[in-house]
């Protein structure tokens, strides 16, 4: 539908302005003409008027020939090919009208060639005004539109990061913690605080790292190691760390990329052995590239679930999308150990 | 009703924490008393082989044997109430006819709520075929991974790609892994149901064999063949367990 009757009060508006127009026409004829203004008005206003319909075409001829999409030549054969034709119309129309007015009124309405090209010239230069206007409608619209798809998307990509992040917090993980902390309150009140204070320190520390885009490492590995600590209250003695940022402390990574391996190192290596075992996350830097590891001693005879793929595909999937082909990530298992080594170029911290 | 004998539990978990809450409201109830703690499902089966208890704290998430894999070596009635922080085992934990199902974080109220119900269906002394409702239940977790076997106080975990093929000896099976005999109180329709049939065939009356073992079969008389394994071992094949074996290869 065409813009101008999408909403009441645009017509009277475009009527209007109009109006001003036919106005300027009359006193063209008036004046040039030499009719006199009673005439002019006369001549000038319903001409005006009924232009202003053929006008509206304008709009059309803007979507079919789309400024972004067409080719120069394209655009000014048909801009001119439609003001021309227009403005012949309104030449048509104006001989008949005069004509009936000089019938009707007897007045000396003469149409000589001045009065027609001072016609032409009015129509073909209104109609490409009018062109001109729907061209800049329809860009502010277009942009609009543009607007309003980067906010969806914007939505979305929020929306799908909050659904990973649920994802990654384990809730068993907080069952577990809770748990614990239950157990605490009468034998050990004090560590029962503790508990609590580093079951918060985590759980804020991984929200804030949520909404980031890259981080420094060192804080990814706080953050991996607070998770430890918070674990090693469950497991006790079974469950060991070492963390060690290897000078690649200021280098940018991608957030809570470690996490998930960091988590799976727990759940399905040290977990499953009865002796428990070291979790080692380290870090090393060459002049173009961050390599970062995570080391875990595992049972080989451990019933094997498909689940466990699911956090180390993420990361791949991520880094995908991030690095291109640019990142690796590499899982590997033997000799009772299981190792994930993750890749990724530098990218340098930026100073504020 | 005053208990005359305390109810004597063991408590299986393998986070000490979780241990102690459970030691803690036991010890506020009357009449209980804890006997064993243990920290694994082998201590698990040990324990209660060993001192024969009324009732089984049971964690399910625990390293080398699971919740469910200590009742089915236990097999015979043991009960048990469960706690676990996943309400994922908790239609499991009602086909193997748990007493109760605790999820952590629990509250003293529900423990006791749990111990009560305990003492209720130890007084209407209902005997719990948990063997029977253990393989109903097993088909929904599809084919073992591994087989567990009790020898006495000890536990035998095989991971089923070690199984050379297991032999059918009267009353018993024997699985034959690693160069050594391991006896299982089980039928061999049993032990075929439950291992994935694209790996273990039956190739005769008396063995089920993995398809991976075999060198090549040869025909040793009218109608009867012989497998010959890798190592050079020889099993008999039935004309029906060719059958199979063609099919399947």
């Amino acid at each position: 539908m065409h813009p101008i009757f999408a909403r009441g009060g645009r017509l009277a508006v475009y009527l209007t302005v109009w109006t001003l127009a036919g106005l300027t026409l009359s006193a063209l004829l008036a004046a040039r003409g030499g009719l006199g203004w009673g005439v002019g008005l006369a001549a000038g206003m319903p001409l005006t008027l009924a232009y202003a319909f053929v006008c509206l075409s304008a709009w059309h001829v803007s979507r079919f020939t789309p400024l972004a999409a067409s080719g120069q030549v394209r655009l000014i054969a048909t801009s001119l090919g439609a003001s021309f034709l227009s403005a012949a119309a309104l030449v048509l129309l104006a001989r008949g009208w005069m004509f009936l007015l000089d019938r009707w009124t007897g007045a000396d309405a003469a149409f000589g060639a001045d009065t027609v090209s001072l016609v032409f010239g009015f129509g073909q230069f209104v109609y490409l005004l009018s062109l001109a206007v729907s061209y800049i409608v329809s860009a502010a619209e277009q942009a609009r539109h543009a607007e309003r798809r980067a906010f969806q998307g914007q939505v979305l990509s929020r929306e799908a990061e909050l659904r990973t992040l649920r994802a990654q917090i384990d809730p068993h993980f907080l069952f577990n913690s809770l748990h614990s902390i239950s157990a605490l309150t009468s034998a050990d009140p004090a560590g029962a605080r503790r508990m609590c204070l580093l079951l918060a320190d985590f759980l804020r520390e991984s929200l804030s790292l949520g909404s980031a885009d890259r981080i420094p490492l060192a804080r990814e590995l706080k953050l991996a190691e607070k998770y430890l600590e918070v674990e090693r209250v469950r497991y006790g003695d079974r469950l060991r760390l070492e963390v060690d940022a290897g000078g690649a402390d200021d280098c940018l990574v991608p957030s809570l990329l470690l996490q998930p391996i960091v988590e799976n190192a727990v759940t399905h290596g040290v977990a499953h052995r009865l002796e428990g075992g070291l979790v080692r996350v380290t870090a090393s830097k060459s002049p173009s590239r961050v390599t970062m590891v995570v080391e875990n001693p595992c049972d080989p005879d451990r019933p094997r679930r498909t689940g466990g793929g699911v956090g180390l595909a993420n990361v791949r999937s991520r880094l995908g999308a991030l690095y291109g082909n640019d990142a690796t990530v590499n899982a590997s298992e033997g000799d009772g150990f299981w190792r994930v080594e993750i890749s990724v170029p530098v990218v340098a911290r930026e100073n504020p | 009703m005053t208990e005359e004998q305390p109810l004597r539990v063991v408590i299986v978990d393998d986070e000490p924490l979780a241990r102690g809450v459970v030691r803690e409201f036991a010890s506020r109830q009357p009449g209980v008393e804890v006997v064993a703690e243990c920290a694994n499902g082998f201590e698990a089966v040990k324990a209660v082989s060993e001192l024969h208890p009324d009732l089984l704290f049971l964690d399910v998430q625990m390293p080398k044997l699971n919740g469910f894999e200590v009742l089915e070596l236990l097999g015979r009635s043991v009960p048990v109430i469960f706690t676990t922080a996943y309400d994922k085992y908790a239609l499991r934990a009602f086909d193997v006819h748990a007493i109760d199902y605790l999820m952590k974080p629990f509250s003293e109220e529900r423990f006791a709520e749990a111990l009560a119900r305990a003492r209720t269906r130890l007084a209407a002394r209902e005997e719990m075929p948990v063997e029977d409702l253990l393989s109903e239940a097993r088909p929904r977790t599809g084919p073992l991974e591994r087989v567990l076997i009790r020898d006495g106080s000890q536990v035998h975990v095989i991971p089923v790609d070690r199984i050379d093929y297991v032999e059918a000896q009267d009353d018993y099976v024997c699985f034959k892994a690693d160069a050594r005999d391991y006896l299982k109180d089980q039928t061999m329709g049993a032990v075929e149901a439950s291992l994935d049939p694209a790996r273990f065939v039956r190739i005769h009356r008396s063995y089920l064999l993995n398809i991976e073992r075999i060198a090549r079969v040869e025909l040793y008389a009218k109608d009867s063949r012989v497998a010959i394994l890798r190592d050079g071992r020889r099993l008999p094949v039935s004309r029906a367990g060719y059958a199979r074996l063609v099919k399947l290869l």
